[in-house]
């Protein structure tokens, strides 16, 4: 309905604003009624623990990424084969950051690691808690 | 708005320059021996006369000569209470680092990665060394899983040589940007407090006093897991799987 008022041309601003302004607060107020009176509670522990764990997952995979990349770096300044070493070693390196990512998340679900165990329950818990905010 | 990262400023305090290199006296420096000051005073002076029945500084050392104790024992096991020192100077000292970077016009020295990647590194390279010492070649067995088939075994032992090399990093990493982000925010924060003004500013100062408290727990629990993963990095050496 307020289309119709929008048809009253372009030399009429005033009217024009006028009635973009109506129909903003007309929209305004059904917003405010498809969102309901008031969200519900969030959970900002939870999202803290949540938030704690997937920095420190992805820090493990971006470090084995950094470390792999390094590697060939290094090694290619060494053998002086430009860019194929690093380019090896950056995929070798995000192997090993992925399996990195699947030993911690491991640990967060509770199994002992392979391989490298956490013998105790206190230590996986540690690892499992690492907070952030 | 105020530079949220001008906390992190190094500044020189004692200019000096030994053979080419800037080995100025800075804050950093400052706060680390405030901190190593701290602890040794703290230490002695509540050990000073030890008693059967402790007081309360007594029975606050001896909290945390047990905390990090069991810690050794649960993780390492008792022929591990050898490194001990170790890992009780390492856990104190960083935990001090970050409890005195809770301070307000203090300096977080933990917030610098060069600070946090020296001690990884000298935790990666000390738990190497012994596990070559303890076990000579058998050590590189560490970087062989079992049951891997053998075609597979050049690409896995590579894989599991950089795992294990990016260990120092991951370890730094972790308690710097803990750090760096927490005490960021903080101050993020404090400029919203300032700049909303009397009325719009209680909420902002009501999440800076929860996130205050948070800091402090993070602080604790991030001196805690570096120990810990010490802890369990030297298990790796000493018993290979």
């Amino acid at each position: 309905m307020a289309g119709a008022e929008n048809q009253s041309g372009a030399e009429n601003g005033e009217q024009d604003s006028e009635s973009i302004r109506r129909r903003l607060e007309t929209l305004d107020g059904k917003l405010r009624e498809a969102k309901g009176p008031s969200r519900p509670p969030v959970d900002t522990e939870g999202r803290g623990r949540a938030m704690g764990q997937a920095f420190k997952l992805s820090i493990e995979l971006v470090a084995g990424v950094a470390v792999g990349g390094f590697i060939g770096w290094a090694l290619d300044q060494l053998f002086g084969t430009k860019p194929i070493l690093m380019v090896v070693f950056l995929v070798l390196g995000a192997a090993s950051g992925i399996m990195n990512v699947i030993r911690t998340a491991k640990t967060m679900q509770g199994e002992p690691m392979p391989g490298h165990h956490l013998r105790t329950k206190a230590a996986r818990d540690a690892v499992a808690k690492d907070d952030e905010d | 708005m105020p530079d949220p990262m001008h906390q992190f400023e190094i500044q020189r305090i004692v200019p000096l320059d030994l053979f080419g290199f800037d080995a100025s006296f800075t804050n950093a420096a400052l706060f680390m021996v405030i901190g190593a000051v701290l602890i040794t005073v703290f230490i002695v002076f509540a050990m000073r006369k030890a008693e059967m029945v402790p007081n309360r500084t007594q029975s606050v050392a001896e909290l945390a000569y047990t905390f990090v104790a069991n810690m050794v024992r649960d993780n390492v096991g008792t022929d591990g209470m050898k490194y001990f020192p170790f890992i009780f100077t390492l856990f104190m000292f960083v935990l001090t680092m970050n409890m005195l970077g809770m301070m307000p016009y203090s300096f977080t020295v933990t917030s610098h990665i060069i600070v946090t990647f020296a001690l990884a590194l000298m935790v990666f390279i000390g738990v190497t060394i012994i596990g070559f010492v303890k076990h000579g070649a058998h050590f590189f067995s560490f970087f062989v899983p079992k049951g891997v088939p053998f075609i597979l075994l050049p690409l896995i032992v590579v894989v599991e040589v950089i795992s294990y090399l990016t260990r120092p990093l991951s370890l730094s990493v972790r308690l710097f940007a803990n750090m760096t982000a927490g005490h960021t925010l903080l101050k993020v924060f404090g400029a919203f407090v300032v700049a909303m003004g009397v009325l719009g500013g209680w909420a902002a100062l009501a999440f800076m006093v929860a996130f205050t408290g948070l800091e402090i727990l993070v602080a604790f629990l991030q001196a805690y897991v570096f120990a810990i993963l010490t802890c369990i990095y030297l298990n790796d050496a000493l018993h290979l799987h």
